[in-house]
């Protein structure tokens, strides 16, 4: 099974079912380079913003996970600044059976509900432990300035 | 096929989108297409043969509900796979059939069978009609006929409804053995007109028809072309019923030529290959792993690990076939396939090595030039600072920085003369290269010419500044 075939499945897919609020495709011609979009959820402090990521598939997709990694500035627990995201799925608990509209729509919730007891960023998850409307204003500032 | 596939949503537009179902169940989970050779896990998973036990080589789960799994509790699936490819095979018929005409000219009749959730019935239970009312007109004679057309249709407007209502069982099994291919009505060929039925419609019904074709002289496939007209003028029918008709003639006839229920029935593992074995190599010499490849008929091309990668996916492809599938290719054509894979692999797997084998030698390189940097930058401040190797070490970046002194000395002393004995604050503040520079021209110019070996003073500000770059 080649990974290009299941890749360009999940394209069609996309393009016929678009999951709520996400959108992704293919960087040029290149199939294993995505970029996608999500919008921030109504119910986060990322509401109003736009974040932009960039997906790499690796040859043997859908054995090892996609590469993802922010390419907007976020105020996150469990994104740091490189974009890199902290998600239990996009590591040791991937799946072949995933898909990714499946990895953004999680991408999606991890917005709505950070993870602050496994962080990428320690400071901005004792932030959002202890001082929650000071976590959340930051984030609403990042967002207005970074991804509006 | 293929294009067909990659729309896995194509039933959400249909007349019966819940259709939907059915064609992404028959799916693979891993690799998204139908499920070919099907395998069941312990879990009660369905997954492709080769795709699963690709999965398994580096894991040991489930993908869809993690519980443990490996290669060995796969077993094959028989049914599903005849399922799969028996909807494979009319999916583009069903489509066809289903898709939403923007202007549907059916008639009142027509609606008044139709039932919301099987409107894919009407083309087959217009042909039952065309076969039944064939039974009325050609047991009554052959001479009257086109008085005998009006006759009849009337009564197939009766007959319309009533089936509605009541559904005997003789039209219902029609309808399960035309449209309804995973039920799997036994089917058999008629002795006569040589179209398969299901059985109990064969029996009851279509032997005594065609027997009595056949005595009145006539070829019974005709007749159910005849009886076409009668059917047209009484419904106006509309292309879309017409070609319901045809579509169940076509499934028919493709039934005829491979029937799933009998290679369902049919269906043992009837394997004279062992499964392959797992094997250790790490504890296996070079010349052993040649061996081990060489009496598999396998390629010993490439280093030890092209060998062990090469056997672990024929050993994946030969159990997949010999193990799983119901019609299992022989060895050469494993061969054949492995090379193929191997062709298209390789070439993946080359690039990654060669912009891997770069990443690690600049990455060397960096390593190098840092660790040097570090233990220079120890006694940066003492004096035992090796100025030389620091030299030697920044000497591109001292370039760069001279030549960028330079350029920028030669545009601001043609502007102003007054700033090169008279260097204000705020360009010492702002641009601190060209500070260099101008604080002392004739210094940058010793330096470039003795750069090996000239006093260190000069060189103070401007290592400083690649340290911060």
């Amino acid at each position: 099974m080649s990974s290009s075939k299941r890749i360009t499945k999940e394209l069609s897919d996309m393009g016929r079912d678009p999951p709520t609020s996400c959108s992704a495709g293919p960087v040029g011609d290149d199939l294993y380079h995505w970029q996608a979009s999500i919008m921030g959820p109504p119910d986060s402090p990322y509401a109003g913003g736009v974040f932009f990521l960039s997906i790499h598939f690796p040859t043997d997709y859908p054995f090892k996970p996609p590469k993802i990694s922010f390419t907007t500035k976020i105020y996150h627990p469990n994104i740091n600044a490189n974009g890199n995201i902290c998600l239990d799925i996009l590591k040791d608990q991937w799946s072949p059976a995933l898909t990714l509209s499946k990895v953004l729509l999680s991408i999606c919730s991890l917005l709505t509900d950070a993870n602050p007891d496994d962080p990428l960023v320690p400071e901005i998850a004792h932030i959002y432990k202890t001082d929650r409307p000071k976590y959340e204003a930051t984030a609403r500032e990042w967002t207005k300035k970074y991804a509006v | 096929m293929n294009q067909l596939a990659l729309n896995t949503k194509d039933f959400k537009t249909t007349k019966i989108p819940k259709l939907q179902e059915i064609d992404t169940l028959l799916r693979c989970h891993i690799c998204k297409d139908f499920l070919k050779v099907p395998v069941l896990t312990p879990c009660s998973h369905t997954f492709c043969s080769l795709c699963i036990r690709e999965y398994l080589k580096d894991n040991s789960k489930c993908p869809l509900c993690l519980n443990e799994l490996r290669e060995s509790m796969l077993r094959s699936e028989f049914l599903v796979n005849e399922i799969v490819q028996s909807y494979q095979s009319l999916r583009s018929d069903l489509l066809e059939c289903l898709k939403i005409e923007p202007r549907s000219t059916e008639t009142s009749i027509i609606e008044l069978e139709s039932e919301p959730d099987d409107l894919e019935i009407k083309g087959s239970s217009k042909a039952l009609f065309n076969i039944s009312t064939d039974d009325d007109l050609q047991i009554v004679g052959t001479n009257e006929r086109p008085r005998k057309r009006l006759a009849s249709t009337t009564f197939i407007g009766k007959a319309n409804k009533s089936n509605t209502y009541k559904r005997p069982s003789s039209f219902q099994s029609v309808l399960k053995g035309s449209t309804d291919r995973k039920n799997k009505q036994p089917q058999a060929q008629c002795p006569i007109c040589q179209e398969a039925f299901p059985i109990q419609v064969l029996e009851r019904s279509h032997l005594d028809e065609c027997l009595t074709l056949q005595s009145l002289g006539k070829p019974p496939k005709l007749t159910v072309k005849k009886s076409t007209p009668p059917l047209r003028t009484l419904s106006s029918s509309s292309s879309s019923v017409d070609a319901g008709f045809r579509m169940s003639k076509k499934y028919m006839e493709k039934e005829d030529e491979v029937s799933h229920t009998e290679r369902y029935l049919n269906s043992t593992l009837q394997s004279n290959h062992q499964r392959l074995p797992k094997v250790d190599f790490t504890a296996m010499t070079l010349n052993q792993t040649k061996q081990k490849l060489s009496s598999l008929g396998l390629s010993t091309a490439g280093t030890k690990q092209n060998m062990i990668v090469r056997y672990s996916h024929f050993e994946i492809l030969w159990n997949s076939n010999f193990c799983d599938s119901l019609d299992p290719v022989d060895e050469g054509e494993l061969r054949r396939q492995l090379i193929s894979w191997e062709a298209s692999h390789n070439t993946q797997t080359a690039n990654n090595n060669n912009t891997n084998s770069i990443i690690a030698k600049m990455k060397i390189k960096s390593t190098n030039r840092d660790s040097t940097y570090e233990k220079l930058l120890v006694d940066f401040k003492k004096d035992t600072f090796n100025r030389r190797a620091w030299i030697v070490l920044f000497k591109k970046d001292f370039k760069r920085l001279i030549k960028e002194a330079k350029e920028k000395l030669k545009s601001s002393t043609t502007t102003s003369n007054d700033k090169n004995t008279q260097p204000s604050l705020e360009l010492i503040e702002n641009k601190p290269v060209i500070v260099d520079e101008l604080t002392d021209t004739d210094l940058s110019k010793e330096i470039e010419e003795h750069l090996q070996n000239k006093e260190m003073q000069a060189f103070k500000e401007p290592s400083t500044s690649t340290q911060n770059e």
